[in-house]
């Protein structure tokens, strides 16, 4: 399936391309912002930088900085010019001085460097992003399918985390348990945090070497892919049985959630999404914990990166049939700690799907 | 996009060492001149910081500041909530929270740093626009200038630190490969068992990549779905543990190992001793008993934790120093298929060998 849909964004990238006039379209990515990479070729970089010059009228090119990755790129593009090099940057500009283009553009900001911006290709780059950045967020049906099968991930990935959570156990043991799960499922790349404690607990954060003990509230958000697209699912359990305080936090969380999640519709904006939620924590005297001082943000854009456009009051940007978010009202609570719920929904042509399964509780695990 | 324990062992990593680290760096910048110096990291690109800080983003971005005294302060676009967790596992001054790193960058150069003063960037050219834009339109723009070559030459050779950090990864990683399940079938119950090892016994980071059948193609693939293993397979792990990568490559055949990788392993090993430092490669190792496919000598002296230094073509060679910790890695094409090996080196120099990571005294 990741071919077929490798061949329908080329395509939809390529009529892009065209309609603005741009002969060529040179794209950056690494291990951390590998999305632009991914949605025009379905190839993501393991090490180095990854520059690859899409042309309307020639084969694709691309840099790579190891010969095992220019193998593995040979292999997935075996069409495409792959070239291993020192400098990508500066192979990509001897290129594209020999090679006669009408236009060249340039993309994405977040990592294009400094050596292929600073100079002509730099006033490409806001446009050229935002071309890709409609692109992935207005996805297609088939993508929307795609996102949809890795939420089998997420939910049955929170089952294991579920499994393994046991007091005496640290918290990267859990990770350690997660992630060889999701390996045995063929999926190559979660993003994972979490928490573990009592009301002290602000965050999430990497795993540590903390032991989970009776009476903790742990969280996580587990963001597994499947074919290149991420799916997030947000739980919070507590070791043992909650107390009445967890309980009477959680049910400000779930409320929360379900006012965000009726909101998505089409023609509503992502800060439609989070006022709903908000508004709930106002409603219940915890406004202030809505503010960036206890939260980053109510959700956000899911795709071929973890932390697609962010759900957050004023965001203006406008749902559509087939996009994708997580709506998550995840934030500190004064009485409880750090509480997370989360659940990934696809919008559809009168509302949304609510896509992840995995029951809205606050669970208890055995001590 | 998945990190594992990342955390702060005051007595793996003293507080000295950093310290020393961050001193060396400061008399550097004195004998060049230079009022500041910007490192920035990421995920991807963590290696220069981690090695001032001890300081890995699991998320985000962020830029080190190094001023001529004191201890550095991080620029992070990571939110507040988080900087306790940043504090924990990383020796700082200040963090702060800087969503344009750029800007941010900018306005404390403007506060700290000594006007007109040269600002010395660790990976100009490979900086991110959207932090080098603000950077290069100010009045700092001028005044940058990139230094990974000064960098390079203080990152190596390794500390004793960071040799016995690599050494104990490099245990893991071979720990690791020798849980490999005798008949794992596929990819999947293969990399599944491996993760889980590294894992539990506490890595940071695994990164696998697998030629699950090496009799119908050699590529070491980035594993995403199941794919059954045939009679030969390679799988290369690339392990951190606190911020010190490895990378480990191992054959597997389903029956007795087949006289060509010992041969091949033979000579290897001749190769690997056979490098010296300033230029390390594998010009002294005589011929391979099969066509050389590549080779790469990796090294960290930058951003990126092992990046490409030498490699049989498109690389322009990099001097290391005598000692520098590296990473050989070779592919060859034998008349019975491809054969791939790494090892973990420190340099040597003149009548001195170089010599396994492993095989160094008081690791």
């Amino acid at each position: 399936m990741s071919h077929l849909l490798r061949d329908q964004r080329c395509a939809r990238v390529r009529h892009a391309m065209a309609q603005v006039g741009l002969d060529v379209l040179v794209m950056v990515g690494d291990a951390w912002r590998s999305d632009y990479l991914r949605f025009v070729v379905d190839v993501t970089p393991m090490e180095g930088v990854a520059v690859v010059a899409l042309s309307l009228n020639n084969p694709t090119c691309v840099w790579v900085q190891h010969p095992a990755e220019a193998a593995r790129w040979q292999q997935a593009l075996p069409s495409a010019v792959v070239i291993c090099t020192a400098d990508p940057a500066a192979a990509v500009l001897a290129h594209l001085a020999q090679v006669p283009a009408n236009a060249v553009g340039l993309a994405p900001s977040q990592v294009a460097p400094l050596s292929l911006a600073a100079g002509a290709l730099g006033k490409t780059l806001a446009a050229c992003t935002a071309m890709l950045d409609d692109l992935m967020v207005n996805k297609s049906l088939e993508e929307a399918d795609a996102l949809a099968r890795s939420v089998r991930l997420a939910d049955e990935g929170y089952a294991v985390f579920k499994q393994a959570a046991r007091v005496g156990r640290r918290e990267f043991e859990l990770v350690a348990d997660v992630e060889a799960w999701f390996r045995s499922q063929g999926c190559p790349e979660n993003f994972m945090i979490l928490g573990s404690g009592g009301p002290e607990l602000r965050s999430m954060h990497p795993a540590g070497e903390r032991r989970l003990a009776p009476g903790d509230l742990v969280t996580t958000e587990l963001t597994p892919c499947a074919d290149g697209y991420y799916t997030q699912i947000c739980r919070t359990l507590v070791m043992g049985e909650p107390s009445q305080a967890q309980r009477d936090a959680f049910a400000v969380y779930l409320q929360a959630l379900e006012a965000g999640i009726a909101v998505v519709r089409p023609g509503a904006t992502h800060g439609d999404v989070a006022k709903a939620q908000n508004d709930v924590f106002r409603q219940h005297g915890l406004g202030d914990y809505v503010t960036s001082q206890y939260t980053r943000v109510r959700g956000h854009g899911l795709g071929l990166f973890v932390d697609g456009p962010h759900v957050l009051e004023g965001v203006p940007l406008v749902l559509e049939e087939n996009m994708t978010l997580v709506v998550h009202p995840n934030t500190y609570h004064p009485v409880a700690g750090y509480i997370v719920l989360g659940d990934t929904v696809r919008v559809t042509a009168t509302g949304c799907e609510v896509l992840t399964t995995t029951p809205r509780e606050l669970f208890s695990v055995p001590l | 996009m998945r990190r594992g324990l990342i955390s702060w062992s005051p007595e793996e990593m003293p507080v000295s060492t950093l310290e020393s680290r961050v001193s060396r760096l400061q008399q550097a910048m004195r004998e060049q001149g230079l009022g500041a110096v910007l490192l920035h990291t990421s995920f991807a690109h963590p290696a220069a910081v981690h090695w001032l800080t001890n300081f890995t983003p699991y998320w985000s971005e962020a830029l080190l500041v190094v001023l001529p005294k004191g201890t550095p302060v991080l620029l992070a676009a990571l939110t507040q909530r988080v900087h306790p967790w940043i504090r924990e596992v990383s020796h700082l001054g200040d963090v702060i929270t800087a969503p344009g790193l750029g800007v941010s960058a900018q306005s404390y150069l403007d506060e700290h740093a000594a006007p007109g003063a040269r600002v010395g960037v660790v990976g100009l050219e490979a900086l991110p626009w959207s932090t080098a834009q603000p950077l290069m339109n100010s009045g700092w723009g001028p005044k940058l200038t990139d230094i990974s070559e000064l960098f390079g030459q203080l990152r190596q050779p390794a500390d004793m630190t960071e040799l016995r950090l690599a050494a104990r990864a490099e245990r893991m990683a071979e720990v690791t490969l020798k849980a490999s399940p005798m008949n794992a079938g596929t990819t999947n119950a293969w990399a599944s068992v491996l993760e889980a090892k590294a894992r539990l016994d506490g890595a940071e980071e695994l990164l696998q990549r697998i030629a699950p059948d090496l009799d119908l193609s050699p590529t070491l693939q980035r594993l995403e779905g199941d794919f059954p293993l045939g009679e030969k397979s390679a799988v290369e792990l690339s392990l951190a543990y606190k911020g010190a990568w490895v990378r480990l490559t191992q054959m597997v055949c389903s029956g007795p190992q087949p006289a060509s990788w010992l041969a091949a392993q033979s000579w290897f090993e001749r190769g690997w001793r056979s490098m010296r430092a300033p230029h390390a490669d594998l010009s002294q190792a005589g011929v391979p008993p099969g066509r050389m496919v590549s080779w790469t000598v990796q090294s960290c002296v930058g951003a990126e934790p092992l990046q490409v230094v030498a490699a049989d073509a498109g690389f322009a060679p990099c001097a290391l120093p005598a000692q520098a910790l590296v990473l050989l890695t070779v592919q060859l094409q034998l008349t019975d298929g491809p054969w791939y090996a790494s090892q973990m080196l420190l340099l040597g120099t003149g009548d001195n060998e170089s010599r396994r990571l492993k095989d160094v005294a008081g690791l």
